[in-house]
């Protein structure tokens, strides 16, 4: 009994050991045949279409569409929730995508019409409606996405409807000078929080005398 | 590189057949990558359905016709004839059947019949499920073979882009290729009325009240 048993032991031990040092490595073990190659591929240049965007949210989810036809939602899927503002023309959009394979489940634009109202059974979900662009052509969706906390789905919340108030701002009174929406834009690329609520003309001018400064503060 | 029947197009292109046994998952995992849903109903697949599915990587866009056969044996019409011209595979069992992992031999003698030496992933899905019936110990078939395995769960994306990176890396002779952002195209402006935006925002309401799938809180961070 005594020498049976440590000859018995030694098998797994070794086959754990293996295992375990495989999983340290991190490496694939490639068990698959020699095969030739039936393509020549080069290496290409990587562009995301997101180069002249800066990150205004960069958070984990998991994104549904609703499907009319059968009345539920259906998984669009799981991964990174950007929400992105143009350099240049200060648009800002939503951009999700798939982990792993890295394609892209949702990309439309933020309209002073969008939305956002909360999803009956979850407190960690929103739902929205969107003209979406993921696939290359604009089709009508209803999304509904799912963060981790209740926190991260508020903080997406507060700011899509913060951008898009500032856009409906913006569209209602467009005698409004332009500075004063880019202003309100441009602090929301400084900081993604904002405590107070900008719902007076004098608060708009404020938050613009801050932008100024930060502003001189910069070239400085 | 164009097969027959396929629409053609600028990018390199493979036919990937796509065997097992019925309810092993093959559908599902296929329709995951396609729309992102999980489709839990299962519909036995008649004969075969062919799906592009398209794929960035650090070498270019590149796309596989995946050809998801019939795992029915009533159900399927060609049988190996959809083999025909076969670029890479994928053999499908579920590791919470003992039976779909002994046949995986014979699937694997099919299709090597039609197509041979092209490189194949043995897929043993639904690791997701608590009472598994074939161990990760268990599953050695691929080592005499020369197969490639991935334990996988359409359910919970464990390990579902790895098939597709592996034939990837296997048929362009790259073992650093690798996936990459698919290009976000700048949306086009849009302009609602009223009346739209009203409806929008009434369908809305009411899908709100329609319960999200059931799922595990813990896939997001």
């Amino acid at each position: 009994m005594a020498d049976k048993e440590p000859v018995v032991d030694r098998p797994e031990d070794e086959e754990e050991a293996s295992a375990a040092a495989a999983a340290a490595g991190g490496e694939e073990e490639d068990t698959g045949a020699q095969v030739a190659p039936i393509v020549r591929l080069e290496e290409v240049a990587v562009t995301t279409g997101e180069e002249d965007e800066d990150v205004l949210l960069d958070m984990k989810a998991k994104l549904y569409r609703f499907d009319k036809e059968g009345n539920q939602w259906k998984e669009r899927g799981t991964g990174t929730v950007k929400l992105l503002k143009h350099k240049e023309n200060g648009k800002v959009r939503l951009v999700m995508r798939q982990a792993k394979t890295l394609k892209i489940c949702a990309n439309h634009l933020v309209a002073s019409t969008t939305k956002m109202q909360e999803h009956a059974g979850s407190d960690k979900s929103c739902v929205w409606h969107a003209a979406d662009f993921a696939d290359g052509e604009l089709k009508e969706e209803m999304f509904a996405i799912r963060f981790g906390s209740v926190e991260n789905c508020k903080k997406f919340k507060d700011l899509v409807e913060e951008i898009s108030e500032s856009l409906a701002k913006t569209e209602g009174k467009e005698t409004e000078e332009d500075s004063s929406a880019a202003g309100l834009l441009e602090k929301l690329s400084v900081t993604e929080k904002k405590s107070e609520e900008v719902a007076t003309k004098e608060e708009s001018t404020e938050a613009v005398k801050e932008t100024d400064t930060k502003s001189a503060a910069t070239s400085e | 590189m164009a097969l027959p029947n396929q629409q053609t197009v600028d990018y390199p292109s493979f036919k990937l057949v796509i065997v097992g046994d019925g309810g092993t998952g093959k559908t599902t995992f296929v329709k995951r990558h396609l729309t992102g849903e999980f489709e839990k109903k299962y519909e036995p697949t008649i004969g075969v359905e062919v799906h592009p599915l398209d794929f960035f990587t650090n070498c270019g866009k590149i796309r596989f016709y995946c050809w998801d056969t019939a795992g029915q044996e009533k159900f399927g019409g060609l049988r190996d004839g959809y083999y025909i011209h076969g670029q890479c595979a994928i053999i499908m069992f579920d590791v919470t059947s003992r039976l779909t992992y002994k046949n995986v031999p014979t699937w694997h003698r099919d299709l090597c019949r039609v197509c041979e030496n092209i490189p194949i992933v043995l897929c043993g899905n639904k690791v997701d499920v608590k009472n598994r019936q074939v161990k990760a110990k268990q599953v050695t078939f691929h080592r005499k073979k020369n197969l490639q395995y991935y334990e996988v769960s359409a359910k919970s994306n464990y390990n579902f882009e790895k098939p597709f990176l592996y034939l990837a890396r296997k048929l362009a002779g790259d073992g650093n290729l690798h996936f990459v952002e698919t290009p976000a195209l700048a949306p086009p402006d849009v302009t609602i009325d009223l009346a739209a935006q009203q409806q929008h925002e009434a369908e809305l309401a009411a899908a709100a009240a329609q319960p999200l799938p059931d799922d595990d809180d813990d896939l997001i961070e």
